[in-house]
C-alpha cells in the first residue's frame, strides 16, 4: 500500500513548522509506522539539528532530486526511534536548484517505501513553498495565536484549496495563562477567521528548546506537555480521530509558586 | 391624468408595486389576447412575491370590459396564485391619492420608473464561502458575499457590497468614483473601507456584531446601525438597485 505525503506549512516563518514536523514524525514513528522526514528548508536547514542528526549527513534532497545519489544513500536513520528516517536539506545551494517535477520523481520513490513521508516546507510562499506542496497528500497548516501568523496561515490555507489539499491546523505555542488574561489570542479565535479542521494545540514549553539542544526527540520526554501534545496529533493522523482536543490550561499553582508569591518574587 | 399616463405608454399594461400589493394599469382597448399576455409576462419574474397579494386593476375611466376584467381575474389567481383582484373605483382613486402623488415624483426623473424594477436589470456577482487572506475579488457589479471576508483579503466592486457574514478584509465599493455605493456587513469590522474617492481612516467600531451600513456623506464614510437605521425604509416600491 503507498504511503501518504504531508506537508507541515506555515507562511509565516519561525512558528513551528521544523519542531512540528520532527515531533510528529518522531511520533508516528513511535506509534509502528515507517516515516521519512524530508527537510525541504534548502539553504537553511534545521531539521537535522533538531533530530540530532546533523553529523551523519553525507548526501542531501538536492543531490536526490538532481540524481547525484540514490533515495536510500542520502536517508539517515534515527538511533532512537526505529523506522525514523531523515533526508536532510543541503546548506549550500538555494532554493531554485530544485524543480517540482525533480521533486515529484522522488516523492513517489518515498511514497513506495514509507507509511508517512512528512514534507518540512520552509517559509514563504514562492519557490520552496511550491516545491514542498506538489506532491503532497496532505497538509499541516501551523500558526501560533497572533495576527500575523493567522493572516500568513489563512494566505497559505488559501493557496492549499487552490491545488485541491484540504489543509488541518495546528496552533503552536499557546501559553494558557496569557490568554486567561484575555492577553493572548484563544485557538477560538485563531479557528473563527481559518476555519478548517482542527488538529492540534501545542502549548509553549520550555523542554522544547531543551530537546532541540540535546537532540533528544520531543515526544519521547515524557513529562513535556508540547510532547504529549505532538503525540496526540499524530494519533489523530494515524487513524484516531476520534482523540479529544485538549486545550491548555494553566498550570496548577504548586506549593513552591505559592510561597514565592508570598514572599513577593512573583508577581 | 392616470389615463393620459396609460394611453402614452407603449405597452398595454403597467405593473407597479403600491403600499402591500400591486397596482395594474392597463388599456382595455387593447386586443384581450396581448393583455393577458403582457400581464403574464409581467407576473412571470415576481411569482414569489405575488402570491396572496392583492392587486388593484385600473382600467381607466371606462365603462364594460367586463369579460376582460373576469378573464384577467382568473388568469392572477388562478396562475399567480394573487389574494385578490379588485377593481380601480372612485373609492379606492381615493386612497390612490397617495400613488398618484409618487406617479408625479416618479415622472419628475427623466427614467419611467414606474416599471422600472420589472425590467431593469441589476449585476451582481453573488458568491458563497470564506474569502482568504490574500485573495482579491473584483467586479464591475454590485457585489454580494454570503460568508466571511478575513483579514488580508480584497473585495472591489463597481456597485455596492454587501457581505453576508462578518466582514474583516478590505473592501471598495463604487470602484472607481461612485460615491452613492454602500457597504454593508453583518458584522462589520473591516480593515478598510474605500467607497467612490472617500477612504475611511477610522473605522467606527461602536456597532460591533450588528448589521452595519456604510455610506459617504459630507465626504466622510459614516457608518451606522443597519437595523436602526433602515435606509431603506423609506424607499416605498421594489427598486432596482
Ligand atoms: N511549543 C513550543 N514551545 C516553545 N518553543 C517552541 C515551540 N515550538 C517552537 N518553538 C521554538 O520556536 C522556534 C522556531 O521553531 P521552528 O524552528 O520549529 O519554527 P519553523 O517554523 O520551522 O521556523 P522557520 O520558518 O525558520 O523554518 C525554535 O526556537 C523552537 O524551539
Ligand atoms: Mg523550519
Amino acid at each position: 500500500m503507498e504511503g501518504k505525503i504531508i506537508v507541515v506549512t506555515s507562511g509565516k516563518g519561525g512558528v513551528g513548522k521544523t519542531t512540528a514536523t520532527a515531533s510528529i514524525g518522531a511520533a508516528l514513528a513511535l506509534e509502528g509506522n515507517r516515516v521519512a522526514v524530508i527537510d525541504m528548508d534548502i539553504g537553511l536547514r534545521n531539521l537535522d539539528v533538531v533530530l540530532g542528526l546533523e553529523n551523519r549527513i553525507v548526501f542531501n534532497i538536492v543531490d536526490v532530486v538532481n540524481k547525484r545519489c540514490n533515495l536510500s544513500q542520502a536517508l539517515i536513520r534515527d538511533r532512537r526511534i526505529e523506522n525514523l528516517f531523515l533526508v536532510p536539506a543541503s546548506q549550500s545551494d538555494n532554493k531554485d536548484v530544485l524543480t517540482p517535477l525533480g521533486v515529484q520523481r522522488v516523492a513517489k520513490q518515498l511514497k513506495s517505501e514509507f507509511d508517512y513521508v512528512i514534507m518540512d516546507s520552509p517559509a514563504g510562499i514562492e519557490k520552496g513553498f511550491e516545491n514542498s506542496v506538489v506532491a503532497a497528500d496532505e497538509a499541516i497548516v501551523i500558526c501560533t495565536p497572533d495576527v500575523s501568523s493567522i493572516r500568513d496561515a489563512d494566505r497559505v490555507i488559501g493557496l492549499l484549496y487552490a491545488r485541491s489539499i484540504t489543509p488541518r491546523l495546528v496552533v503552536n505555542r499557546i501559553i494558557p495563562e496569557m490568554v486567561a488574561r484575555g492577553d493572548m489570542l484563544s485557538h477560538e479565535d485563531v479557528m473563527d477567521v481559518l476555519s478548517i479542521d482542527l488538529l492540534g494545540l501545542v502549548p509553549m514549553d520550555d523542554q522544547v528548546v531543551v530537546s532541540t539542544n540535546t537532540g533528544m526527540p520531543l515526544v519521547m520526554q515524557n513529562q513535556s506537555l508540547a510532547g504529549q501534545a505532538f503525540r496526540r496529533i499524530a494519533k489523530r493522523i494515524n487513524g484516531e480521530p476520534e482523540i479529544p482536543i485538549q486545550v491548555p490550561t494553566a498550570m496548577k499553582t504548586g506549593f513552591w509558586s505559592k510561597i514565592t508569591q508570598k514572599l513577593g518574587l512573583t508577581k | 391624468m392616470e389615463k393620459s399616463l396609460v394611453t402614452n405608454e407603449i405597452s398595454a399594461v403597467k405593473l407597479r408595486g403600491v403600499g402591500d400589493g400591486f397596482k395594474l394599469t392597463l388599456d382595455p382597448t387593447m386586443p384581450e389576447e396581448v393583455i393577458l399576455k403582457e400581464i403574464t409576462a409581467l407576473f412571470e419574474p415576481l411569482k414569489h412575491l405575488s402570491v396572496n397579494t392583492k392587486v388593484v386593476l385600473d382600467i381607466g375611466n371606462v365603462q364594460g370590459y367586463d369579460n376582460l376584467i373576469r378573464d384577467i381575474k382568473f388568469l392572477l389567481k388562478s396562475r399567480f396564485d394573487v389574494g385578490g383582484v379588485i377593481q380601480h373605483s372612485e373609492k379606492i382613486s381615493g386612497v390612490g391619492k397617495d400613488s398618484g402623488s409618487t406617479i408625479n415624483h416618479r415622472s419628475n426623473s427623466n427614467k419611467d420608473n414606474s416599471r422600472g424594477w420589472v425590467t431593469d436589470r441589476s449585476d451582481a456577482l453573488i458568491l458563497t464561502g470564506r474569502v482568504r487572506s490574500g485573495q482579491k475579488i473584483e467586479t464591475q457589479s454590485h457585489l454580494i458575499i454570503a460568508g466571511n471576508v478575513n483579514p488580508g483579503a480584497e473585495l472591489t466592486a463597481g456597485g455596492n457590497i454587501i457581505v453576508l457574514g462578518a466582514l474583516l478584509g478590505q473592501v471598495y465599493a463604487g470602484y472607481p468614483d461612485d460615491e452613492y455605493a454602500f457597504v454593508m456587513a453583518l458584522d462589520f469590522r473591516p480593515t478598510q473601507v474605500q467607497i467612490g474617492g472617500v477612504v475611511s481612516i477610522e473605522i467606527n467600531s461602536e456597532f460591533v456584531g450588528k448589521p452595519v451600513f456604510a455610506t459617504v456623506k459630507d465626504n466622510k464614510i459614516i457608518t451606522e446601525d443597519y437595523i436602526k437605521t433602515q435606509p431603506f425604509g423609506k424607499i416605498q416600491w421594489p427598486t432596482v438597485m
